[in-house]
């Protein structure tokens, strides 16, 4: 195969969903030995395009051709047939099968009626010797880990003849170590004439793996660049992908009044072992302010983030306002107005199975909206959510379908949206922005600068330090449990920070 | 690595020999091994088997077969009305085709619109009672020697072989009352002795299932419907063919459980099947959702049946009361060597219990025996369930393209 014939050439594709268009009019063209990247925000349709290509979904219009021929894709079957292989974002693997039986699936070597294990065997080891993917072919894939379980994935589209390999976010899951794995791996399969399509929304990976990038805006393709021969930046292809210039998360001017909402005074929390985990942290946060907590994650954060809404006991005060609910329950601190942003928002925010409109009830179940007296008011919470969908642009095909069905940045401003609803006076946010793509992110940062000037008391914690320094009017930094230094966000630089996090230094 | 291990067999064989022989030995009760008691056991076994059987081939394509019951109770109509004008095997045959079509009703439901499975599966019990009540008063009031709850005696007999050259020595030398020889040969003898021709199809029904399942590529494909839809879906396997597959299959091997009780008592007669549909899916469970543990599991329970039927001196329960506290004791020693101190503490007390229990009383009510195959099942499950692997999305509701 000549290194500029095309692999792939995808012309004037549409898909339509009801409520959406996932895609429309997309152009791409992958020339074949290649690393193509497809970038875009969550909800641009990336998934959708590769399901296309992969015979999982049919498009409405548009052509696709493999190797310059014009095929039509009613199935898995027929991509695979026509050499296309996927590996998807979430693994396709049965856990209750060895590695052998997974890989051979849906195209066993057979002798008579029989599976041919020998065969199956043999070839799976010299396809993995060939491409240097070590596996014992015996064990359950239960017992593997991810990166195990991804060098499966591969596999098995090898193992079906694909030379056109499609991976949905591959290292969305992966430690970085195994995105260097992945990554030289995939610089083999280049070098032996593979084609490789690679979806991904983290440029800076992007860059260091592709050989030429597509990006894709609402649905649409809006431009390819070559990182060999153009300059470009994670930031020109950040801009590229939300269609204007990148946000930043400052915060501007003052708005701190003068009255304390949040009072804690020597906070604790004890872990099941007896250790202090929490130990004697006080601080105050006034209307208007944000203070925001920096800190590794595990030493304490999540801890007073419970002992705050009252999900794990502790000792010390909590006061709101005036009122000291040090042991009032969750419910009548939520009712008070504590909104309350978790740090897994799949296991405290969300009922993965129940759809949107349900999950905008939950912890507001008491209140309009979504209440009427003692009885639920479905209509009141349908009509909200469509509101809160529409302001904060969730991307989803209705308020009906369950919350699993979103991508988890769409969850996400779900839930942002629903903790900023009626008007909180307190809102307690952990990561409000972790896994939501950077458009989605300036969104959700105005939201919270708008409420801070209505005078919104913010408690914010985040792993993404410059997020941390753009909104907070104040930082404190926690180290096991106590806080070791204060910073101020409009000097310290995420070096510093980051240095004060580990307990290594002073920050500014 | 799915198929009985060989040593692993005639170990566990020898286990169970020993123990029973050591109960035998201790009640001098000579029913406990003797060569009726394990031919009845096996008739007993069967139907219970073939419902476990066919409850593995649903669950393993991912539908949970509650339905099992009903499914049976249509087998044993089937049997009955066929049985009754054309002969025994017309009977067989209808049994199944009554049952496939109880397995058909499930897999629309279940497969096609995605109902909820327990409730379809429950459904279908009720509706195959009604309706074989009703059907029963239609068909079988004006027959001869029918009435309104049972058919006529069914035409005919299925073959049933004994092996005198093999059966007479052997139960000779089991009245001989020898440690673990006598014993051993009253079970070898029991094998030959009455031996129906439909046992021999559920035993080679039960070697296919093993075969086909998880020697053939068909098998793993079925299986994968079971472990991961999506998945088998990615990869091109039509996973609504195969479910569709299974779940049919399933209805005929209930239906034919049921065929092979009316034919044992040779008529129809409503609430024949006595739950044995539910004890069925108790023994796949007890087996693992595999053949081997699942045909184990219906013997525990033919084998516990008969010596409650079979029950003339009044003391083989209380013989059946003195094995369960060996076996307790024997798996309560093994675990303590295994570290899993808290279970088997809790065992050996309740063996403790059952001893006490044997010593103190003189007889026990037959109904203590009933319950006992339950009681196991509870235990396996409480112990064991951590190394159960039922299929991964069994009871999962799959609809094609649908992410999971």
């Amino acid at each position: 195969m000549s290194e500029n014939s095309v692999a792939v050439e995808l012309q004037g594709i549409w898909k339509r969903f009801p409520g959406v268009i996932a895609n429309s009019d997309i152009n791409l063209k992958v020339a074949s030995g290649t690393v193509h990247a497809i970038v875009g925000e969550n909800g641009a349709g990336k998934s959708t395009l590769m399901k296309i290509l992969y015979g999982m979904q049919k498009a409405d219009e548009g052509i696709i051709s493999i190797n310059g021929k014009a095929l039509v894709f009613n199935s898995p079957s027929d991509a695979i047939a026509a050499g296309i292989g996927m590996v998807h974002q979430h693994f396709m693997l049965a856990d209750n099968f060895t590695v052998l039986e997974n890989i051979i699936l849906g195209s066993e070597p057979k002798s008579g009626g029989k599976l041919d294990f020998a065969k199956a065997r043999k070839l799976i080891s010299d396809i993995a010797a060939e491409n240097g993917l070590a596996v014992n072919s015996d064990v359950l894939v239960s017992e593997l880990g991810v990166g195990d379980r991804q060098r499966i994935e591969i596999l098995k589209v090898l193992y079906r003849g694909a030379h056109i390999l499609i991976l949905d976010e591959p290292t969305a899951v992966l430690v970085p170590h195994e995105v260097e794995e992945l990554f030289n791996t995939l610089r083999d399969l280049k070098k032996q004439g593979f084609t490789v399509i690679f979806i991904s929304h983290k440029l800076d990976e992007v860059l260091s793996i592709a050989d030429e990038i597509t990006v894709i805006r609402q649905g649409t393709t809006v431009g390819s660049v070559n990182p060999h021969t153009e300059n470009v930046s994670a930031r020109v292809l950040a801009e590229m992908m939300v269609g204007s210039e990148l946000p930043t998360p400052q915060s501007v001017g003052n708005t701190i009044q003068d009255q304390v909402v949040l009072t804690v005074e020597n906070l604790g929390v004890i872990a099941a072992g007896g250790k202090a985990i929490v130990d004697g942290v006080s601080f105050k946060i006034r209307a208007g302010e944000i203070l925001g907590i920096a800190g590794v994650e595990g030493n304490g954060q999540a801890e007073i983030l419970n002992a705050l809404m009252g999900i794990e006991s502790a000792t010390g005060k909590v006061m709101f306002q005036d009122e000291d609910i040090s042991k009032k329950s969750t419910r009548y601190r939520r009712d008070l107005g504590i909104g309350f942003i978790p740090e897994d928002r799949q296991r405290q925010a969300l009922l993965l199975g129940a759809p949107l409109w349900e999950n905008r009830m939950l912890g507001h179940q008491t209140k309009a909206p979504n209440a009427k007296g003692f009885w639920l008011n479905p209509r009141g919470a349908k009509a909200d959510t469509k509101r809160i969908v529409a302001e904060y642009d969730v991307r989803t095909p209705s308020i009906d379908v369950n919350a699993s069905a979103l991508s988890g940045g769409n969850q996400q401003k779900l839930i942002v949206g629903r903790e900023m609803s009626g008007d909180p006076k307190l809102l307690i946010a952990a990561h409000p922005t972790r896994g939501v793509d950077v458009g989605a992110q300036a969104a959700i940062w105005d939201h919270i600068r708008n409420a801070r000037q209505a005078g919104l008391a913010v408690l914010l914690i985040s792993a993404d330090l410059d997020e941390l320094i753009g909104l907070s009017d104040s930082i404190k930094v926690l180290l096991r449990g106590k806080f070791v230094a204060d910073a101020d966000p409009a000097t310290v630089t995420p070096q510093e920070l980051g240095t004060a996090m580990t307990g290594a230094g002073r920050a500014a | 690595m799915t198929y009985l291990k060989s040593h692993r067999f005639i170990g566990s064989a020898f286990t169970a020999i020993t123990m029973l022989s050591i109960t035998r030995t201790i009640t001098s009760n000579g029913d406990l091994t003797s060569t009726v008691t394990i031919a009845q056991a096996l008739v007993f076994a069967s139907p219970i088997a073939l419902a476990g059987l066919a409850g593995i081939w649903a669950e393993r394509a991912g539908v949970i077969n509650i339905g099992l019951e009903g499914m049976m109770i249509l087998g044993t109509f089937g049997a009955g009305w066929a049985g009754w004008q054309w002969g025994a095997w017309a009977g067989v045959l209808a049994g199944i085709i009554f049952g496939a079509i109880g397995g058909l009703l499930l897999a629309v439901a279940a497969v096609t619109f995605g109902v909820d499975q327990i409730i379809a599966g429950t459904a279908i019990n009720l509706l195959a009672l009604g309706t074989t009540k009703f059907l029963a008063i239609l068909l079988f009031t004006n027959a001869p020697g029918g009435g309104q709850a049972q058919s006529p005696p069914i035409k005919g007999k299925i073959p049933v072989f004994t092996l005198d050259s093999i059966v007479e020595p052997l139960t000779a030398l089991h009245e001989k009352g020898i440690f673990f020889v006598s014993d051993l040969a009253g079970l070898v003898a029991g094998l030959f002795y009455n031996m129906s021709l439909l046992t021999i199809i559920t035993l080679l029904l039960f070697i296919m299932t093993s075969y086909l399942l998880w020697k053939t590529a068909f098998g793993l494909r079925l299986r994968s419907a079971g472990e991961n839809p999506w998945a088998a879906d990615s990869l091109g396997v039509k996973v609504v063919q195969y479910k569709y597959a299974a779940v049919v299959f399933s209805g005929m091997l209930a239906g034919l459980g049921g065929a092979y009780l009316s034919i044992a008592s040779t008529i129809y007669r409503n609430g024949n099947t006595a739950g044995r549909g539910y004890i069925g899916l108790a023994t796949m469970i007890f087996g693992d959702w595999r053949p081997g543990g699942t045909a184990a599991g219906a013997i525990m329970f033919g084998y516990i049946d008969t010596l409650r039927l079979i029950d003339t001196g009044n003391q083989n329960v209380k013989g059946l009361i003195l094995l369960g506290a060996i076996i307790l004791f024997t798996i309560g020693a093994w675990m303590l060597r295994s570290s899993r101190r808290n279970t088997a503490i809790g065992f050996l007390l309740l063996g403790a219990v059952m001893i006490g229990a044997y010593f103190s009383a003189t007889s026990f009510p037959p109904e203590v025996a009933q319950v006992a195959p339950y009681i196991t099942t509870l235990l396996v499950l409480a112990t064991a369930s951590q190394n159960l692997r039922p299929p991964a999305a069994d009871g999962v509701p799959y609809r094609k393209g649908e992410d999971h």
